[in-house]
């Protein structure tokens, strides 16, 4: 099969529990042998839109296309060629390390039982130990030793850092570095760890209330969005936001608004039609940009001007 | 090598920045290969295109050359970015020399000969001195 354009192309999925929309028609795509790293916070809609992914969970709407393959029909096929990390704790609390291993070998036609080995080694992993005694660090790298040994051309990790400790957190990213380094595997992880996140991904998507606020390169987000600062002129407050604004506040006489493309343009005009003294343009980090985007999504637009109108007026 | 990911300074910068401060240190000599990409990428834990881009950065600085399935090497630093600096010295000098005459009417030829002049002298010093 030739390769295809993109290893993930999710498009208009959504997914409804009763009344409640828990993911919000979302579209998504991954190119071969790039690193995705899907943020949002608690509740956002990563989980089920991965679920959705491993077709675990039937989608309401959308499409979901899995490396050339629609999932609908060939969700079989598809499964031989993934490689799925849960958040959730391993099921068989009663079987050996070495047993799980044996009960997962056949599902798979591409297992590799010296990647396994290796990876046994390189995790510190017991063959014998039972999985109701392993330490969430541990469990959580046999979940990945599991994902990898079948060499899979798509690796899915859900949350897969949170709860670890630094070490077996270090361990953990090793393992997933090896993938990432092949410049073969494709590799799709949510997180709210975002120091890790910022370190990983070539391509990063946010969500917040089940829809995708933005999706791009990690490079060119931290470089087109800008934190600009300016000092209001006494008894004064800001007359025109800004397009492209996606998080402003007044404290005092600081406005603080964070803009997507900031350059002499935006700012001359900002200058013109705004009563401002002095203004500063500063980078992001991801963190930083996260909030702002999650914080602005949180404020209606309607409402922005109002709400800088009275936290100003507070003050 | 320390990334620090909260740090607005985009990391591939951090990478260039801190290989700099090692080759200045001497951890890399002159001539040296730099860690593989691959092999800074799982120590730092960065994804392999962000090392990338740093050692790019790097050779477009002078700092390195890549040698084509060999690897990244310090290159000789007197020879392009020592050089470099003072030859940026140099012409910030040479123009305050010639923004004063022209301020003062003196000719761009009459500019050219005094600094073929105190070229000529400035040779012969230090002909003299060794």
């Amino acid at each position: 099969m030739s390769r295809p354009k993109l290893a993930v192309d999710i498009r208009g999925l959504m997914k409804r529990f009763g009344r409640s929309t828990a993911v919000d028609t979302v579209g998504l795509s991954i190119r071969p042998g790039s690193t995705l790293g899907l943020l949002g916070p608690n509740g956002a809609g990563k989980s089920t839109t991965l679920r959705m992914l491993m077709g675990m969970l039937r989608p309401t709407a959308g499409s979901i296309n899995v490396l050339g393959r629609d999932l609908a029909t060939e969700a079989a096929q598809i499964k031989q060629r993934v490689g799925y990390v849960p958040d959730a704790n391993y099921a068989y609390r009663w079987m050996t390390v070495e047993r799980v291993i044996r009960f997962c070998r056949p599902m798979y036609r591409h297992w590799n039982d010296d990647r396994c080995a290796e990876l046994l080694d390189m995790f510190q992993l017991s063959a014998n130990k039972k999985i109701g005694s392993l330490s969430k660090g541990m469990l959580a790298k046999l979940s990945l030793l599991l994902a990898l040994s079948h060499e899979p051309d798509l690796l899915v990790l859900d949350e897969p850092l949170s709860g670890l400790d630094p070490i077996a957190r270090d361990d953990f990213i090793e393992g997933v570095m090896r993938g990432i380094c092949s410049g073969t595997q494709t590799i799709l992880f949510s997180s709210h760890q975002l120091d890790e996140v910022s370190k990983l991904a070539d391509d990063v998507a946010i969500m917040n209330h089940g829809r995708v606020l933005i999706h791009r390169p990690l490079d060119e987000l931290l470089s087109s969005f800008k934190r600009v600062r300016a000092v209001l002129q006494d008894g004064r407050l800001p007359a025109v936001i800004p397009k492209g604004t996606i998080w402003q506040s007044v404290n005092r006489r600081e406005w603080a608004l964070t803009v997507q493309d900031v350059d002499d343009t935006l700012i001359d005009q900002l200058k013109s039609e705004n009563s401002v003294d002095s203004i500063e343009v500063a980078e992001l980090s991801l963190d930083e940009l996260f909030r702002d985007f999650i914080r602005g999504d949180e404020t209606p637009d309607d409402q922005r001007h109002e709400k800088a109108q009275c936290e100003a007026a507070e003050c | 090598m320390i990334i620090d990911p909260r740090n607005s300074n985009p990391i591939y910068r951090q990478i260039v920045e801190q290989t700099r401060d090692a080759i200045d240190a001497g951890v890399y000599r002159v001539g040296e290969a730099l860690p593989s990409q691959r092999a800074l990428a799982i120590e730092i834990r960065v994804n392999p295109n962000t090392i990338q881009k740093a050692y790019d950065e790097l050779e477009r600085l002078g700092v390195v050359e890549a040698r084509r399935g060999l690897g990244v090497f310090v290159r000789d630093r007197k020879s392009n970015a020592a050089r470099g600096k003072t030859e940026k010295l140099m012409d910030a000098a040479f123009r305050d020399g010639i923004v004063e005459g022209l301020a003062n009417d003196v000719s761009p030829t009459r500019i050219r000969e005094l600094f073929e002049s105190s070229m000529n002298s400035s040779l012969s010093k230090a002909r003299k001195r060794q």
